[in-house]
């Protein structure tokens, strides 16, 4: 959808035509949710985090000016509260645990119990490793990654060039594995032993 | 320490073969690649959450919840209006939704009070002292008892009085006031240029005082001006030593002193 498009349905929704908002809901509202709950992993915190983006979205339509697609302008918003809260959140306690059931809506449901529990623990280390990263870096990873947005509408809802979110995108991932290498070293595992399984850790 | 090169060639999409000879031949690169690797095929297999359909009701009914921050403005008028004892335009659910928007909504929030307080602003209080100048700068003479006659309703009466006594004494008041004001005209006019040859001299007596005046302080602020200026730069320019001979410049010689005797005033006893 062009940003003519873009534009003709926040028009309609400030009009108050029902059926435009339900398009505008439809078509974002998985996205948004999944940003939340990326950010807090949390299913009740994400739902009402999704309640307050889509209540700011509704109050502030007519700011959208159709300049750029209407998805990154809809993360920016996303991005801006979940990082209110997910700041919160980490002042509050340690983000660094991760639960089985934080993780368990974003994994594929298999037959295999055994390879289902192996990626659940690569999983809630990804999670924690992203903790412990830069904020700037942890956000480009998820929302690239995860939230499987373009690099374009990244740097759009960042206010950031396409290199500089490439750039990070990149440092963001070795953070990661250094985070997860640095890991397995602390569980008691010799460096080299470390070095490969980090290698191998999901493969 | 990694050379960058594969984060250059991941940043410019540069195929997957030409990154893996990259990462054969940098040993740095292999190990920052071996660990990006397994995080990206990690990723790539997890799956977006899935939002519930209680969820998906609530964004639907964002709109009954709230108000934009542009209709807000509105609402805010027509509460302000409904507070004026105008019926409120809006309805029951406007007042609703405008009441959780400026729960949430700081600057409308901020707009509402602000406008809402304007009719609990106190009245502008002049300061005690403005009083009691108007007071002193009201004239306190009282009006006499006479001034009632220029009372155009009392002059009128007055003028019918007279012509019917006038009348009575058996003149015709058209005649006598046709010689009143031929001799009217004859008076007002002498009377106005005595009057003006009175007040030229007057403006001028006060000219000639004015300009003396004048003269006179003048002069002595000039006096005054130039003493002081001249006492200023004896001040400046007083010194105790005698200043040193000059020194010669290159290539002239040295000044002559000066001998007392030729500088003598030469006198009827030389």
């Amino acid at each position: 959808m062009n940003g003519n498009e873009d534009k003709s349905l926040v028009e309609r929704c400030r009009k108050g035509d029902d059926d435009a908002w339900r398009e505008l809901v439809d078509r974002f509202g998985p996205r948004v949710y999944s940003v939340a709950y990326h950010f807090t992993l949390k299913r009740e915190d994400a739902e009402e985090l999704s309640q307050e983006i889509f209540l700011k979205i509704f109050e502030n339509l007519d700011r959208y000016d159709g300049g750029f697609p209407l998805i990154a302008w809809i993360v920016s918003i996303s991005r801006n509260l979940c990082i209110d809260r997910y700041r919160r959140r980490k002042r509050e306690k340690s983000f660094r645990f991760v639960s089985d059931d934080a993780v368990l809506p974003l994994l594929k449901s298999t037959d295999d119990p055994s390879a289902e529990a192996l990626r659940k623990e690569r999983t809630k280390m990804l999670f924690s490793a992203l903790a412990e990263i830069p904020d700037d870096l942890a956000e480009i990873l998820v929302l690239r990654d995860l939230d499987g947005l373009a690099y374009e509408e990244i740097g759009r809802a960042l206010a950031l060039p396409d290199g500089t979110v490439k750039s990070r995108l990149f440092r963001a991932r070795a953070e990661v594995a250094k985070k997860i290498r640095e890991r397995h070293e602390s569980r008691g595992g010799n460096v080299l032993t470390s070095i490969a399984m980090a290698a191998g850790a999901f493969v | 320490m990694s050379c960058q090169e594969l984060e250059r060639l991941r940043g410019s999409g540069a195929p997957e073969s030409e990154r893996t000879a990259h990462r054969a031949a940098c040993i740095a690169c292999e190990a920052i690649g071996a660990g990006i690797d397994p995080i990206e095929s990690l990723t790539a297999e997890l799956v977006q959450p899935a939002w519930s359909a209680s969820l998906r009701d609530a964004l639907l009914a964002v709109p009954e919840k709230t108000v934009s921050c542009e209709n807000a403005g509105l609402l805010i008028a027509a509460r302000l209006e409904a507070e004026t004892g105008e019926p409120f335009s809006g309805t029951a659910a406007d007042r609703s939704r405008l009441d959780f928007h400026l729960s949430r909504c700081d600057g409308c929030r901020e707009a509402w009070e602000t406008l809402s307080g304007i009719p609990f602003l106190e009245a502008p209080r002049p300061a005690p002292w403005v009083a009691e100048r108007l007071s002193a700068a009201r004239p306190t003479r009282r009006r006499r008892r006479w001034m009632g006659i220029l009372d155009p309703r009392a002059a009128i009466g007055f003028a019918y009085g007279a012509a019917v006594v006038v009348m009575l004494a058996g003149f015709n008041p058209a005649d006598l006031a046709r010689k009143a004001g031929a001799n009217l005209r004859s008076e007002t006019r002498t009377a106005a240029a005595a009057a003006r040859g009175s007040l030229a001299d007057r403006v001028g007596a006060f000219e000639d005082r004015t300009s003396r005046a004048f003269a006179v302080w003048r002069g002595r602020v000039g006096g005054y001006g130039r003493a002081a200026l001249s006492n200023v730069i004896a001040l400046v320019m007083r010194t105790e030593d005698t200043p040193p001979p000059s020194r010669p410049r290159n290539g002239e010689e040295r000044a002559p002193q000066k001998n007392e005797n030729e500088n003598a005033t030469p006198t009827w006893r030389a």
